[in-house]
């Protein structure tokens, strides 16, 4: 099983800690918190040792479809492992433009069942990210019985929703005072914060809460998971955090004192064990 | 030129049959699985069948929504309700999961799949990857400017339908979990507790919101049609019959003016006065023909206000007496618009009113109850017309 991981700043890209990362692409990617362009993604190409993962997970408007193109092209020159889209231009321009490059469909909160990861599978997509809103157990039923190669976000402050809208700045200007771009908030009846984090794409809204997977990562051992993801941030030490799980990985996941030491990443396992309802009348 | 379908949603048969009797060209509707409105009444397939059967009658179609996004339990059996529901006679099927698509196109190549704006399809590369699977019909993201529908439109091949009323999503359909995380209701399996409409606290500040004003696109009808769209979607599969009486019937009229070349800024005012009538928040067409703002956004929580408007749904008319089902307060004095499912308004003031035993009354002050008005209207009045207070008694 191998760790891939999103970084939080261009500083450290943990490269050498990890067996691979997860690069946002500059106007292409949401829900993260920087982004890198094409220039800076070659670079570090160049230099990783690990794997490299180029996020593209924006709704693609007509208008980026050109520029899509080339970018697709030129990634298709390095050496990408994959690239997790969200829109299905994305693979269709892979198919059209006969691109070697592997994808990840990452259709953040629809990668919920077998059979549709086996159709993109058929498709010709390689990977994908599994809905973070799934049981543990639908997560092992599907790397189960799907073709493709399953990844699943352990440990990250989990994307909710994503708007085009530029909801912090209708907010402030509608208050008539300066515009921020970012803003927490609470919701009222469970207590639980979220943050409003807003680009030029729109406005990615966050669990302000980290998700800690540290105690399910044996299981998706178990059951033969090929990639784990961890996202940095709004996580403290991230370094010592991927540094002591590739650790506990090669040890075979059997080292409790790593599942102790990390409890003080909180104890929310968001929906690992928690399944969501949708009729609430008979 | 293949005239404009105008699509309406229905909840439950006698829904279903207003809308139908309206003005709708096709309506779409629930089952009682794997549809996104999990908590509406829903059709069973006996009642899909019925609705099959009703729509035909009149030359027009059923759509079946199968959209919601497929967990592992979810698929047991979804072949099965398919087969079945083709059975039934639906015409298409709304999916927003792939898996379906080719499943209903090999077996079942007659009836029509539908790309669900659960998708939020945004261009026309995306479009065309489903097409190869066999999609006949893609209904495009809220989030679309006039131009860019028009790209799509002369870039593909399959049928492309947009939402033209009702209630809008804050964030891009399928791409928002919120009612998972604050309710732990599933947003893209039906549960969506609409969470957008609640207000979050932000220490001292005003409460933050986010909800939206509604669409209405009335305005641009004329342009939807002269840039190729197929089929104009109302919103709604839980509102109301008075509601979906109003809507429907507006646009059909507004649809049918617009290719007689009847529709003049005079009529069309009047026509937008009574979408309004109907309206429980402001509207706004959002996209269409500007980049969203704070216009389009209310800052004061939940904004949506009561209507008081309809007052009675005719059962008969017959010797000059309308029997019908009160909804709303009225009495006599009130000046009163009744609209039948032809698209005729007359307006009267109520100078005789009885109730079910043919007492004659002042008020009709309970709702639910059978009323009768007297009154000298030389025109078929069917049932499934509708009565609405235009101006209360002088003097109240």
């Amino acid at each position: 099983m191998k760790l891939l991981i999103e970084p939080s700043t261009k500083n450290n890209l943990y490269s050498d800690y990890v067996d691979g990362i997860i690069l946002p692409l500059e106007n292409y990617a949401v829900e993260s918190i920087i982004s890198f362009s094409l220039a800076e993604i070659k670079k570090i190409t160049k230099s990783s040792n690990c794997e490299v993962f180029i996020k593209i997970n924006k709704n693609i408007l007509n208008e980026d479809i050109d520029d899509l193109t080339s970018i697709l092209k030129e990634l298709d020159k390095l050496n990408i492992s994959g690239i997790f889209f969200y829109d299905l231009a994305v693979l269709e321009l892979k198919n059209e433009l006969k691109l070697k490059t592997d994808l990840v469909w990452n259709q953040t909160h629809m990668v919920n069942n077998y059979r549709t990861c086996d159709y993109y599978f058929k498709h010709g997509v390689k990977y994908a990210l599994l809905g973070k809103e799934i049981t543990l157990e639908e997560i092992i039923e599907i790397i189960n019985k799907s073709k493709i190669t399953s990844m699943v976000e352990v440990v990250s402050k989990p994307s909710v929703a994503f708007s085009k809208r530029k909801l912090v700045t209708n907010y402030y200007q509608d208050l008539g005072k300066s515009i921020n771009t970012d803003i927490t908030v609470r919701e009222k009846i469970t207590d639980t914060n979220y943050e409003f984090i807003e680009d030029s794409n729109g406005t990615s809204i966050f669990l302000d809460k980290i998700t800690n997977g540290t105690s399910v990562i044996k299981d998706l051992y178990e059951a033969n998971c090929q990639y784990i993801i961890f996202r940095e941030y709004g996580i403290d030490n991230f370094k010592d955090l991927v540094i002591d799980t590739k650790k506990y990985i090669k040890d075979k996941c059997i080292d409790d004192k790593y599942i102790i030491k990390y409890k003080k990443l909180g104890d929310s396992t968001n929906f690992f064990f928690k399944k969501t309802i949708y009729r609430v009348k008979k | 030129m293949k005239k404009i379908e105008l699509l309406s949603p229905a909840g439950d048969l006698e829904r279903l049959k207003v809308t139908l009797l309206y003005g709708a060209d096709a309506v779409y509707i629930g089952g009682e699985k794997y549809n996104l409105r999990a908590n509406a009444n829903n059709f069973s397939l006996t009642e899909i069948k019925e609705a099959c059967s009703f729509a035909h009658k009149l030359g027009k179609k059923i759509h079946l929504t199968l959209n919601i996004v497929f967990h592992n339990e979810d698929m047991d059996g979804v072949e099965e309700y398919i087969k079945e529901a083709v059975v039934a006679g639906v015409d298409a099927f709304i999916v927003s999961d792939p898996f379906i698509i080719s499943y209903i196109k090999s077996n079942f190549p007659k009836v029509e799949v539908h790309l669900s704006t659960q998708n939020s399809t945004s261009n026309y590369k995306a479009i065309e990857f489903f097409e190869h699977e066999g999609i006949d019909r893609v209904v495009l993201a809220r989030e679309l400017s006039k131009n860019q529908i028009k790209e799509i439109i002369d870039k593909v091949n399959c049928d492309i339908e947009v939402f033209i009323h009702g209630a809008m999503c804050t964030c891009f359909s399928g791409r928002c979990a919120l009612s998972n995380y604050v309710t732990n209701r599933d947003a893209n399996r039906g549960g969506c507790a609409q969470v957008c409409r609640f207000a979050f606290s932000n220490g001292d500040e005003k409460d933050f919101t986010m909800a939206l004003k509604d669409m209405n696109m009335a305005e641009y009808i004329g342009d939807l049609i002269d840039i190729g769209v197929r089929s104009l979607k109302v919103e709604g599969r839980m509102r109301s019959l008075y509601y979906l009486a109003t809507v429907i019937g507006t646009y059909r009229e507004i649809i049918d003016r617009y290719y007689d070349k009847s529709l003049t800024p005079e009529i069309m005012e009047v026509l937008q006065q009574r979408l309004d009538r109907v309206a429980n928040r402001e509207t706004s067409t959002h996209y269409f023909m500007k980049e969203a703002d704070y216009t389009d956004q209310y800052y004061s929580g939940r904004s949506e206000v009561s209507n008081q408007d309809y007052l009675g749904q005719v059962i008969s008319y017959e010797n000059n007496l309308i029997k019908f089902y009160e909804r709303n307060y009225f009495e006599v004095g009130d000046l009163v618009e009744l609209f039948t499912p032809k698209g005729e308004h007359i307006n009267f003031v109520v100078t005789e009113l009885y109730d079910e035993d043919m007492n004659q009354l002042e008020v009709a002050r309970h709702p639910d109850s059978i009323y009768y008005l007297k009154v000298d209207i030389p025109i078929e009045i069917p049932e499934y017309s509708m009565l609405r207070i235009i101006e209360r008694k002088k003097g109240e």
